[in-house]
């Protein structure tokens, strides 16, 4: 998977040794990025979210997916890699 | 005390690698004396007597053989030199062509040889990106202006219009390249070459090949901002596995020797060979500040020792290149005008 070679600081300052492009993310895309390297899954990830923030799960789960679309325009995410 | 002279100490606009080599030459743990050679009297290297002890102007390669060796001979008596690291593509035949004659004066020089400084002709650029498991953008060369213009129906928009060696036009319509044709054909003669744009990442790697198929280190980057004439700014390191094999693969299959960059655009999980350079880039300075003293290599492999491999570097470095002044005495400048060195 992509997003495990990706450095990420605690300050959600992201960067791809690869490719050398650097990013940038809020404490949420932060939160979103550790659990996809954790090996969870869009629905596990709501779950987490809605838990630890006042939002819905159905709200979270929107937040997610856009946050995948995002990464795979970046070309780091594939939407297949975390059913693997 | 090694005396070391480096040329392509033109720390301008369009920077030669000099000053690089250089520093890194400082640097390195053999201790070194650097004569700076130049074809200028306002080149800033003469200037910084921090960086090089003596400095002396050369004639032009186009003056021929001769007049270029006698100069070389004349400074390696006076200063008693050991080693020569040219810097520009301009003068390197002339090394090369004289690396034997040189080397019987026990002056070194460690420089690929005359069939592998000719792969960088961008008419050989799809046979070395085939040869290394790379692509090249579609690349037609065309000698005449009927060619060009059957090329241009072939390509897309937007296209590279260059010179065999050297200058680069975007064209993003056919009057725009027919305009670059003429001025490419004018100053540097067929034939022209007619490349389709490959968008994405711009990244190369430097190395040092042993010549033996095996090297002494290689380092690769992203250009991260560049000037308008497109030289890098800053960068940062990167760790791109498959351009790093393309490298390698280089280094092995034409068993290059000496300095070189390779210029590419990496595109997802595609790898264009854009340009090769068979020497060091202005930026190698880069590659000594994490650790690959290549200048320090390339001079022990001159030298007949044996250079480190390691080439252990971490992604995330990041370079940056800045402008400085200096004031100083006209004293030099007449010294160079009048004597050729000072």
């Amino acid at each position: 998977m992509k997003l495990n070679r990706l450095a990420i600081s605690e300050e959600g300052f992201i960067f791809d040794p690869e490719t050398g492009n650097s990013y940038t993310v809020n404490e949420t895309g932060l939160l979103i990025l550790k659990k996809l390297r954790e090996g969870l899954g869009p629905e596990e990830i709501a779950k987490a979210m809605s838990e630890e923030y006042e939002v819905s799960r159905e709200e979270a789960l929107r937040d997610v997916q856009d946050f995948l679309e995002t990464l795979a325009r970046f070309g780091l995410w594939e939407e297949k890699a975390w059913l693997r | 005390m090694v005396k070391v002279a480096v040329s392509g100490i033109n720390a301008v606009d369009n920077p030669g690698p000099g000053l690089g080599i250089i520093k890194g030459l400082r640097e390195g743990k053999t201790p070194v004396s650097v004569v700076g050679l130049a074809y200028d009297a306002m080149e800033p290297g003469i200037y910084l007597t921090d960086l090089i002890e003596r400095a002396y102007l050369l004639p032009y390669p186009s003056e021929g053989e001769v007049p270029f060796l006698n100069r070389l001979l004349y400074i390696k008596e006076r200063e008693g030199l050991e080693v020569v690291i040219p810097a520009l593509d301009a003068e390197l035949p002339l090394f090369i062509d004289l690396e034997p004659r040189l080397s019987a004066y026990g002056l070194r020089t460690f420089l690929p040889t005359q069939k592998q400084f000719r792969l960088r002709a961008k008419d050989r650029l799809s046979t070395v990106a085939e040869a290394i498991g790379i692509k090249t953008p579609e690349t037609l060369a065309v000698t005449s202006y009927e060619e060009f213009t059957r090329a241009l129906s072939r390509l897309r928009f937007p296209v590279m219009v260059k010179g065999l060696f050297y200058r680069a036009l975007k064209a993003y319509t056919e009057a725009e390249a027919r305009q670059h044709f003429q001025a490419i054909a004018a100053e540097w003669g067929y034939p022209v070459i007619v490349q389709e744009v490959v968008e994405g990442e711009e990244m190369n790697v430097v190395g040092v090949g042993d010549g033996e198929g095996g090297h002494f280190g290689l380092m690769a980057i992203k250009k991260l901002w560049i000037t308008s004439l497109g030289k890098i700014w800053t960068g940062v390191t990167v760790t791109h596995p498959g351009l790093l094999t393309a490298a390698e693969n280089f280094v092995k299959h034409f068993r290059w020797r000496g300095a070189f960059e390779l210029e590419t655009i990496v595109s997802g999980d595609e790898i264009y060979l854009i340009e090769i350079n068979p020497r060091f880039p202005a930026w190698i300075y880069f590659a000594v500040g994490v650790g690959i003293n290549l200048p320090e290599r390339l001079l022990k492999a001159a030298l007949g020792e044996e250079p480190e491999r390691d080439w252990d570097y971490p992604a995330g470095k990041l370079y940056i290149r800045f402008t400085d002044d200096l004031v100083t005495d006209l004293e030099v400048f007449q010294h160079m005008v009048t004597r050729g060195e000072r």
